[in-house]
């Protein structure tokens, strides 16, 4: 249980290190930051995973948590490097942003469009458009916990 | 620090290296309130004694404050894309300023000699490849579909790189893009490639979600820069939005339904 467990988690944060390393390159992240990106990429979507399938949370509260997080620890890397923070955590969100959410939430109002209402096309557009907004104020909520929380007056770097 | 209060010819100086910081990082996707405080922080670093920054999607406005004499200028600001080293260098020559290593020419010679070099397309490219390729393994895609999609998305990064190579709106290039991925990853259906063809299909358009100005869009409002939030959230649904019309006309094309049950 434990080991299958730890496996899981070792997995998820293999495969979400890489996506956060190819949208940083395509955000032209310097060099020098790229793997605090692939770094927070995995602490992030990891964490979320442990959340999620040993705590039982929600994918949204969870999201926020791991966001808030990976963007307390990119303060102590921003400062090494004197770039602000937000320069790689938000590469290191791309992993949980939902992308086939909102894709999915645009398609099923299209497919109203093409073939009529129902209630199942309407429920997947509603529930869908919704899991999309709260994930991504979670994930920017979590990124600006630090300015929010601590560094209220002052600039982070 | 400089001891001296700057004559009105080097405040008008200071103003201009001002409002070129700001739109600098506007314009390459930094958040409102970094835009903001990065200006600030420069004009207060070169001497002036305050810094007024209007924010607008289109246009910024800065004003300085020196004595009982004021210099404003306005620039006119596009969107040109995402850029974070562009942004680093940018602060970066702030913090020098700030620490006294730079003073007004030394600032308008690091800015004058900033390049945009970005990464070799083709290691993008595949990299992208290998993400979306990666978003599918996520959610639970066979070896095969893993495949189809790394094809998918390598292709239409190559294809957004030449589109944006050749100037075109982003709205169209995104709506091309969607579409090459689509249909290339929509033959892992119609040949009956894989045993999951929906993952596949729903993961090679992972490269199109807007989710930098997305999150973005949300710090910003929350912060209190709610007109340039909702400009950059407009535009990321437009995005999102053309990249949508590219798939339902590859899932037309195609005939290839996976999307919608």
């Amino acid at each position: 249980m434990t080991t299958n467990l730890l496996l899981g988690l070792l997995n998820d944060m293999a495969l979400a290190a890489v996506p956060a390393v190819g949208f940083a390159l395509v955000f032209n992240v310097p060099r020098e930051a790229l793997k605090y990106c692939a770094l927070g990429g995995a602490l992030g979507h990891g964490l979320r995973w442990l959340l999620i399938n040993a705590g039982g949370m929600r994918i949204e509260w969870a999201t926020l948590i791991a966001a808030s997080v990976v963007s307390l620890v990119g303060v102590y890397w921003a400062r090494r490097l004197r770039a602000h923070p937000k320069v790689f955590t938000v590469a290191a969100m791309i992993p949980m942003v939902p992308g086939v959410s909102a894709f999915t939430t645009l398609l099923a109002l299209a497919e109203i469009e093409r073939t009529g209402l129902t209630d199942a096309l309407l429920a997947q557009a509603f529930e869908h458009g919704l899991r999309t907004l709260f994930i991504i104020a979670g994930l920017s909520v979590g990124l600006a916990m630090p300015g929010l929380l601590f560094y209220r007056r002052k600039p982070l770097v | 620090m400089p001891t001296r209060p700057p004559s009105p010819e080097q405040q008008k100086e200071i103003t201009v290296l001002c409002v070129r910081t700001a739109v600098l990082l506007m314009q390459f996707s930094a958040e409102s309130v970094l835009v903001e405080s990065v200006s600030r922080r420069l004009g207060l670093a070169l001497g002036v004694d305050t810094v007024e920054v209007a924010l607008t999607a289109n246009g910024i406005t800065i004003s300085t404050l020196c004595g009982a004499h004021a210099e404003t200028a306005v620039r006119r600001n596009v969107d040109r894309g995402i850029n974070m080293r562009t942004v680093t260098d940018v602060q970066r020559i702030m913090l020098d300023a700030e620490e006294g290593r730079l003073d007004i020419a030394g600032v308008t010679a690091r800015l004058d000699n900033l390049t945009q070099e970005r990464y070799n397309r083709w290691i993008v490219a595949v990299m992208i490849g290998l993400s979306c390729a990666c978003f599918a393994r996520l959610a639970g895609a066979d070896l095969p579909a893993c495949g189809i999609t790394f094809a998918a998305s390598f292709v239409a990064m190559t294809v957004r790189h030449q589109l944006a190579h050749l100037h075109f709106n982003p709205l169209v290039n995104f709506f091309i893009a969607a579409f090459v991925a689509t249909s290339i990853a929509a033959q892992g259906l119609i040949h009956e490639l894989t045993d999951k063809p929906r993952v596949a299909m729903a993961a090679s358009v992972l490269l199109l979600v807007p989710g930098f100005p997305l999150i973005n869009s949300v710090a910003d409002m929350v912060k209190g820069y709610v007109n340039t939030g909702i400009a950059r959230g407009a535009m990321a649904a437009l995005l999102c939005a053309a990249s949508c019309g590219g798939i339902l006309l590859a899932m037309t094309v195609w005939n290839a339904w996976a999307w919608i049950q």
